[in-house]
């Protein structure tokens, strides 16, 4: 019989650099799980990742088991990559940092699909859209 | 050295968020927190698939020092923007003050004593009768190895039924040393234990020292090392074995052991056969979650 999910937890660090602090230490702590556990799996399995950061999508059963899954960088990491900038606006409404096409959206959307929790193509489209236009990231074409 | 350290405060920011809004909310949450953010998920099928529209709390903790307070009222103005660029709705940004204590001590919580083959790993704090059992005692916050991984609990077992007493015995990535002590505890004549990292190198000196045992702990690699050893423990991950391969053949003593563990089912097949390539002999296998452990002998 399947075992019942207490809790599901992302956490977005960067590869191979969890510790027991926060973001870790806190959002997963008080569900019971072996950190020690959880944080040597994750190091060893993002090492190869270093220097980007790598969501990981924790699963926490009743019984303080837990099964994580990596998933792809940051819609918000692939904007500024693809928009080729260091960060986004403080003032996205005013000052425009950068600039990206549909036809890129629509890759980012693509590499983000599986872990969006978007139907259509539409809606993650819509989702990248917004949060480049959210770092003051100007969509063309 | 030890002693009660001043506790640590944090700031906890939460933003409910509709799943559109997500990974705009965590974009600007990461801006603020301390490496990196988490998310609250809907518990909608596992991983939270199929939770389209389900309720997202996205997560970030600071340091409650003087600039905490401006750099939450930068992200609250920066979340109050979101609304124009056409995503779901969020939630008011809450804010909590929680001490270091709270989550630690959660943490301590799950690292409660455990039995492993012929020891009794327990956290440093803890002051659990080892019943009969070897006590290896360990500090888990400062390298990796506190006999709660699945690969270091079949090193443990090795350990406990391998012949030890009298012999040299190497560790190779000795981590906190967990190994190396267990080995020194067991009655081993000499125990070197190397790491390149040098963090535990130091982790892996004091958890000898405070076990009471001898372990001589170097910074290094197989490679580093000169002799032949009737024991070699390798508790390290697939591609580094494949790599260290030969130097860990060149340790093993005639008719001595390796113990190669950390190897992932998937990556097995390539390890067994640069073993075999150096001339390892496969004596004995386990496998406990995906994981495999080997022993093998020259």
């Amino acid at each position: 019989m399947a075992k019942k999910i207490k809790a599901v937890v992302k956490v977005q660090i960067q590869a191979g650099k969890a510790t027991a602090a926060p973001p870790v230490g806190t959002a997963l702590g008080p569900h019971g799980i072996n950190m020690g556990q959880f944080i040597k799996e994750y190091n060893e399995r993002t090492a190869p990742l270093s220097g980007t950061v790598v969501p990981a999508v924790v699963t926490v059963f009743e019984d303080r088991s837990y099964t994580f899954i990596i998933k792809s960088p940051p819609a918000a990491d692939l904007i500024r990559k693809e928009a080729g900038i260091e960060k986004g606006s403080g003032q996205p409404n005013k000052n425009k940092v950068g600039k990206l096409t549909r036809a890129k959206v629509r890759s980012i959307a693509e590499t983000k699909m599986a872990d969006l929790n978007a139907n259509t193509i539409e809606s993650a489209m819509k989702m990248i859209e917004g949060t480049a236009r959210s770092m003051g990231v100007e969509i063309t074409g | 050295m030890r002693g009660p350290r001043p506790l640590t405060r944090w700031l906890e920011i939460a933003v409910p968020a509709h799943a559109e809004a997500v990974e705009a909310v965590s974009e600007i949450l990461t801006r603020i927190g301390h490496n990196g953010i988490a998310v609250d998920m809907p518990t909608v099928g596992a991983g939270g698939r199929g939770a389209e529209t389900g309720d997202y709390t996205v997560k970030a903790y600071l340091l409650a020092d003087a600039d905490a307070f401006a750099k939450v009222s930068d992200a609250r103005d920066a979340l109050g923007h979101l609304q124009a660029f056409g995503l779901g709705p969020i939630g008011e940004l809450a804010v909590r003050t929680i001490d270091d204590e709270d989550w630690l001590a959660a943490w301590k919580a799950s690292l409660a004593p455990i039995r492993v083959g012929a020891f009794l790993v327990r956290p440093t704090w803890s002051d659990a009768d080892a019943a009969g059992a070897i006590a290896l005692a360990l500090d888990p916050g400062m390298a990796f190895g506190t006999g709660l991984h699945p690969t270091t609990q079949q090193c443990l077992e090795a350990l406990s039924t391998l012949p030890v007493e009298g012999l040299r015995v190497l560790d190779v990535g000795t981590g906190s040393g967990i190994l190396a002590i267990a080995a020194a505890k067991r009655g081993a004549r000499e125990v070197v234990a190397v790491d390149v990292d040098p963090l535990a190198v130091a982790a892996a000196a004091e958890n000898a020292e405070r076990n009471g045992t001898r372990v001589a702990v170097r910074q290094g690699s197989a490679a580093d090392v000169a002799g032949a050893f009737d024991l070699v423990l390798a508790n390290l991950v697939g591609p580094v074995l494949l790599a260290v391969a030969s130097h860990l053949r060149a340790r093993v003593a005639p008719a001595g052991r390796l113990v190669a563990a950390g190897i992932v089912r998937d990556a097995e097949a390539g390890v067994r056969d640069a073993f075999a390539r150096v001339g390892l002999r496969l004596v004995e296998r386990e496998e406990r979650d995906d994981w495999v452990r080997l022993v093998l002998t020259a």
